[in-house]
């Protein structure tokens, strides 16, 4: 478990510091500006956003690994990619699983990591940090159900510190707002275990169109 | 065949320099009417009508649109395709649409409007292979109900596939539940009522094109708001929200301008409808 918390820590550099995923959007309309603004925010990313794209994809290629059924895992990360229409955020994502790769790839071994290094870079698969995160779960022997709160709660302590320094908010506004959604993560979980595979990739039209609309802004911290 | 309410089958084809028709077959609640040519580009436009006024309970259409090599076609409906309530099973309409080398089709429907308790499924499967091209237009508005409430509707779900030489590459997904999301908040609609999309996928759909289109339709309209972006094959997508069928609509068809104008160095034709 100390392992997979290691994948958690907003200090394992992935890049998701510099990525936003369109909340620098929302900030600069002023429609995200203190705690509570950015908790909703949160919660609408993480219930819409994450629990329809991400998450659901993640059970998914738990099940492919441990049923050893690679091609599923590949058909999962092409859809992430492809559901995916705001540049800046896919492209964005495709880095971070890249970076993240290549860091669990200096620490541990294992087959379906490396065919999945090897499928990037022959540009048959993109890379995703959900998909490489779960691997790495199952490879660490964690459930499936810890893997996708773990998974959750990795993306959401990034969101959170890109929030801090962006809106931005005291420390102690992030923690507590850590400590809030840590609440919410079981009932994500459930959901993503409730939903059907003709679930996946639920548009929420206007987290993508900040994503869109971020590609277009001047001043900015956030690479999306 | 399963029990379709309505089927269209089109076959088209180029014989000097004008597209044809190969195979027109209509059943049921469908019917299109003769194609006009509204230029001299060889260009039909095909016109599809729901003779049944709207799609009711349990109604399952099914569309099958096929261009051969270099073959180029538009399509589009004569009026909105309501959604009626649907007490028992949702509608739904399959599309598979199959695009060879060097094909255009212009997919320019109505809006779907969903009445009170409309529940309505789309699936939309679109095979290119490379040297294709597509301008697929969508999009969502809601019907008034008899109190005069808006989002009366219990479900609209539109889901497309685009495949190019075989490969998944755009998958879009479009769900709107009022009762099970807050469907007009942050993340959501944002206090739209309307949602656009327009898909352009060809080799000629590059940063500069995106530029003229953001250019074409920023800033913004009041009222309207639109983001676009370069996908993961060549092609864009065009996401518009907007109070109004007139707002999308003006939106959409000043990006078929461009797109039109970057393919064939020209204007499209207004598509006459009334």
């Amino acid at each position: 478990m100390l392992s997979l918390l290691q994948l958690c820590d907003s200090n394992f550099p992935t890049g998701a510091f510099s990525h936003s995923f369109g909340l620098e959007s929302y900030i600069q309309e002023g429609q995200v500006h203190d705690p509570a603004t950015f908790a909703s925010w949160l919660g609408v990313y993480l219930n819409q956003q994450l629990v329809h794209a991400d998450g659901l994809a993640a059970r998914c290629v738990f099940d492919a690994v441990q049923g050893n059924r690679p091609d599923e895992v590949w058909k999962w990360d092409r859809l992430l990619s492809v559901q995916n229409l705001a540049r800046e955020t896919r492209e964005g994502t495709q880095k971070m699983g890249d970076r993240m790769l290549a860091l669990i790839e200096s620490m541990y071994s294992f087959p379906i990591l490396s065919q999945y290094r090897q499928r990037i870079r022959g540009k048959a698969s993109f890379g995703h940090p959900a998909v490489v995160f779960t691997m790495t779960g199952h490879h660490l022997g964690a459930s499936r159900e810890d893997t996708l709160v773990f998974y959750l709660y990795s993306v959401v302590v990034g969101l959170v510190q890109n929030a801090v320094r962006a809106i931005p908010l005291g420390q102690t506004a992030g923690q507590r707002i850590i400590r809030d959604v840590q609440e919410e993560l079981p009932a994500a979980v459930d959901r993503i275990l409730a939903l059907d595979e003709e679930d996946f990739g639920v548009l929420s039209p206007g987290i993508e169109l900040s994503q869109m609309k971020h590609e277009r802004v001047n001043i900015r911290i956030f690479m999306s | 065949m399963k029990d379709w309410t309505g089927i269209l089958r089109l076959e088209a084809e180029e014989r000097d320099s004008r597209t044809v028709a190969r195979n027109v077959y209509f059943q049921g609640a469908f019917k299109v009417m003769r194609p006009i040519y509204h230029d001299d580009s060889g260009q039909p436009c095909y016109y599809l009508l729901n003779p049944g006024g709207g799609y009711l309970d349990g109604d399952r259409y099914h569309l099958g649109i096929s261009l051969l090599e270099n073959a180029r076609l538009t399509l589009t409906t004569q009026s909105a395709t309501k959604i009626y309530k649907t007490p028992n099973t949702p509608a739904y309409q399959e599309t598979e649409i199959s695009l060879k080398k060097g094909s255009y089709l212009e997919y320019i429907p109505d809006p779907l409007i969903g009445y009170e308790h409309a529940r309505y499924d789309q699936k939309t499967v679109i095979r290119m292979e490379k040297g294709a091209s597509l301008l697929y237009c969508d999009s969502v508005t809601p019907g008034w109900s008899p109190e005069g409430t808006l989002f009366s509707y219990d479900t609209l779900r539109l889901r497309t596939e685009i495949y190019m030489d075989g490969e998944l590459a755009v998958y879009d997904h479009i769900k709107l539940q009022p009762a099970g999301q807050p469907v007009d908040g942050l993340g959501f609609l944002e206090g739209y009522t309307h949602l656009g999309s327009m898909l352009f996928i060809g080799e000629k759909a590059d940063a500069g094109l995106l530029d003229e289109l953001y250019s074409a339709v920023h800033p913004e309209p009041d009222g309207v708001r639109i983001g676009m972006s370069l996908l993961n094959v060549p092609g864009l997508a065009v996401r518009i929200l907007a109070h109004s069928t007139q707002a999308v609509e003006r939106i959409q068809a000043e990006c078929h301008h461009l797109v039109s104008r970057r393919l064939f160095g020209r204007n499209p034709s207004f598509l006459r409808k009334y």
